[in-house]
């Protein structure tokens, strides 16, 4: 946080609160978007995956389970892929629902602050 | 190094599971005058707790990760448990291929089974039957994940301590710089 030119602006409680609810949005944030990045990626495996199940002619397909490959029939394989990427997709639909709102939180937080301290804050990514 | 506040309410908790709570400052002027340190002490002492602070935040960090990687473990132990399970009335064997060491895999035929054993840590492994196996998996699954809920909690008041460190520290500075303004005004008035 830069540090201002001897001003004297009272800091509240309120204020101290808003700045820490903004730190707090500002490391969620950052951690949604690795774990959005995350989820992206599995998605897309999980494509990938099932365009290769299409392609290939075999009748049954190594699935990984665990730590190991199951023999698994491929409609079977197929089903558990489509499964997977239900859930992949709606945690991500969850996810960047997530970051929209905090980032709105974000805004109307940093219109507050900016309000009051002007330049002796600073709120942006270094 | 417990400073006692009387007029300054902190309206803070006061600690956190051994984690000490930043005290709020209401006014720098008062702040000072009741700890009865001058500028450079203060500064110093809120430093140091911003140093105690950050230390504390890799350590918890540190135990974010370690649970962060166990609880995809757990999953996938109970996810094996559960196609053992399914497979058991079908009376096929569960054919699969596993790693022996690295890059070599293995093929296994798993027949019909009531049991399996499960690792414990400590070059510990129990057998248990599926439904026990599942149970156990379970329970430890919710401990993790409840662990983790409480560490992250953890994380977050000590991250607000840290702003809190911060901004006292960026306001006795501010503080300092203003009264040391006030005094240069102050002998050229009584020149003039």
């Amino acid at each position: 946080m830069q540090q201002g030119g001897g001003s004297e602006t009272e800091v509240t409680w309120e204020d101290q609160q808003n700045i820490n609810k903004f730190g707090r949005l500002n490391n969620r944030f950052h951690e949604l978007e690795d774990e959005i990045k995350i989820a992206k990626e599995s998605n897309d495996n999980l494509e990938d995956a099932g365009n290769e199940l299409i392609l290939t002619d075999e009748e049954v397909v190594r699935f990984q389970i665990g730590e190991v490959f199951a023999h698994v029939p491929k409609e079977e394989v197929e089903n558990r892929i489509e499964a997977l990427k239900e859930v992949t997709c709606k945690n991500l639909e969850k996810l960047e629902e997530e970051k929209e709102s905090i980032l709105a939180q974000m805004a109307e937080l940093k219109q507050i602050l900016y309000g009051k301290f002007k330049d002796s804050i600073n709120l942006e990514e270094d | 190094m417990a400073t006692s506040s009387s007029s300054s309410s902190s309206e803070a908790v006061t600690e956190r599971r051994g984690i000490p709570g930043a005290q709020f400052v209401e006014d720098v002027q008062t702040y000072l005058t009741q700890t009865g340190f001058d500028v450079n002490s203060a500064l110093a002492f809120l430093q140091e707790r911003l140093q105690q602070y950050k230390l504390v935040e890799m350590k918890l960090q540190a135990q974010q990760r370690e649970l962060q990687a166990k609880i995809p473990d757990i999953e996938k132990c109970l996810d094996v448990v559960a196609t053992l399970q399914a497979k058991k009335g079908t009376g096929e064997a569960l054919i699969t291929d596993f790693e022996v060491s690295e890059g070599i895999y293995s093929r296994a035929s798993i027949e019909d089974t009531d049991s399996v054993c499960l690792w414990l840590g400590a070059n510990v492994m129990l057998e248990y039957s599926c439904e026990e196996a599942t149970a156990l998996l379970r329970r430890n699954l919710d401990n993790a994940k409840a662990s983790l809920e409480v560490l992250l909690a953890d994380l977050q008041f000590l991250r607000d301590q840290v702003t809190i460190t911060q901004v006292t520290i960026a306001r006795v500075y501010n503080w300092d710089v203003h009264q040391r303004r006030l005094r240069q005004a102050s002998p050229s008035a009584k020149d003039s």
